[in-house]
C-alpha cells in the first residue's frame, strides 16, 4: 500500500487515486482536476483551510500546522516558506 | 545491498525499544516514564537507548509517530467503506479500541508532548475530520441532521468521547471505555443531531 507524497493519506483503493491512475504517487486530494499534482501555496492553503473547515482550528494556529505537518511528507520536505 | 547481521541488530533492537515504550507510555502514561524503565523493560543498557534515539523526546516523538500512523491508517480503512455517519463514528472508535490505553495517554498529555508528537496527534484527528467531515455533508443535505457547522460536530463528538477516556478511573474502573460505551455515545450523538422527520 502507498502513502501519499504531498498529503500522507494511505491510498488503499483505485479511487484514492488522481483518475484511479495507480501509477501516481499523490492521492486525489493532492491533485488538480487535470490529475496533475498540486503545487506546494495550493496544498498549504488547502490543508489550512481543511483544518478550520472540519476541526475549528484558528487560522493562524492551523497555518503553523499545516507548515510543520507538510514539511514532514516527502514533497515538500525542500520547501522553506 | 544485503545488511550485515551488525545492520540487522541495530534494527531489532530499535524496534525492541520503540515496541516497549509504546507498552509503557500505554500502562503509564508518557510523562511518568524514563527513559531508565525503557532500557529496564526492554533488557539494554540506559547508554544503548541513546545509540538509537538522542533523547527521551525523539524516543516519544518517533513511538507517537509510528502508533498514532497505524492508528490512523486502521480508522480510514475502517471509515472508507463507511457510508452513513453512524459508520464513519463506528469505524472511529473501533480505530481507538484496538490502541485504547496508548489512546487515552494522549487524550490526556497531549498538550504537555513535544511539538512533533502533538502534531501527530492532531494529524490523526485529520484523518477522521476527512471522513466525518464527508458523512456529515452527505446526510445534512438529505434532510437527515440538522444544519450544524462541521466543526463543531466533530468537536462535540471528540469532546464526548474524549471526556469519557480521559476519565476512565470513573466510566470503567479497570475496563474498556469504548467496549462499555461505545454504542450509547454513537446512538445518543446521533438522536442529537437527527431532523425532525428523519427516520
Amino acid at each position: 500500500m502507498k502513502t501519499c507524497i504531498a498529503c500522507g493519506m494511505p491510498m488503499t483503493k483505485p479511487s484514492d487515486y488522481p483518475m484511479e491512475d495507480e501509477s501516481k504517487d499523490y492521492c486525489i486530494y493532492c491533485a488538480r482536476p487535470d490529475g496533475s499534482m498540486q503545487s506546494y501555496p495550493e496544498k498549504l492553503e488547502g490543508t489550512v483551510w481543511f483544518l478550520i473547515r472540519t476541526q475549528g482550528i484558528d487560522e493562524q494556529a492551523a497555518r503553523e500546522l499545516a507548515v510543520r505537518t507538510l514539511a514532514r511528507l516527502p514533497a515538500w520536505k525542500e520547501q522553506t516558506l | 545491498m544485503k545488511k550485515t547481521s551488525r545492520q540487522l541488530q541495530k534494527e531489532q533492537t530499535k524496534e525492541l525499544l520503540i515496541k516497549t515504550a509504546f507498552k509503557l507510555f500505554s500502562e503509564r502514561g508518557f510523562l511518568s516514564t524514563r527513559i531508565s524503565d525503557i532500557a529496564g523493560a526492554a533488557g539494554v543498557s540506559h547508554g544503548t537507548v541513546f545509540v538509537h534515539f538522542p533523547s527521551l523526546d525523539a524516543l516519544m516523538a518517533e513511538v507517537i509517530e509510528v502508533y498514532v500512523g497505524k492508528i490512523a491508517q486502521r480508522t480510514h480503512e475502517l471509515a472508507d467503506s463507511g457510508k452513513t455517519l453512524r459508520e464513519v463514528l463506528c469505524a472511529h472508535l473501533n480505530g481507538i479500541q484496538e490502541y485504547e490505553p496508548f489512546y487515552t495517554a494522549l487524550v490526556t498529555e497531549n498538550r504537555q508532548l513535544p511539538p512533533p508528537a502533538r502534531d501527530a496527534w492532531v494529524t490523526l484527528q485529520s484523518v477522521i475530520s476527512l471522513h466525518f467531515s464527508r458523512a456529515v455533508q452527505r446526510e445534512t443535505e438529505a434532510g437527515k441532521i440538522i444544519p450544524i457547522p462541521t466543526s463543531l460536530l466533530f468537536n462535540m463528538w471528540l469532546g464526548l468521547v474524549h471526556h469519557y477516556l480521559a476519565n476512565t478511573d470513573l466510566f470503567a474502573p479497570g475496563g474498556k471505555v469504548i467496549e462499555r460505551y461505545g454504542e450509547t455515545l454513537i446512538d445518543n450523538y446521533l438522536k442529537l443531531l437527527a431532523s425532525k422527520g428523519a427516520e
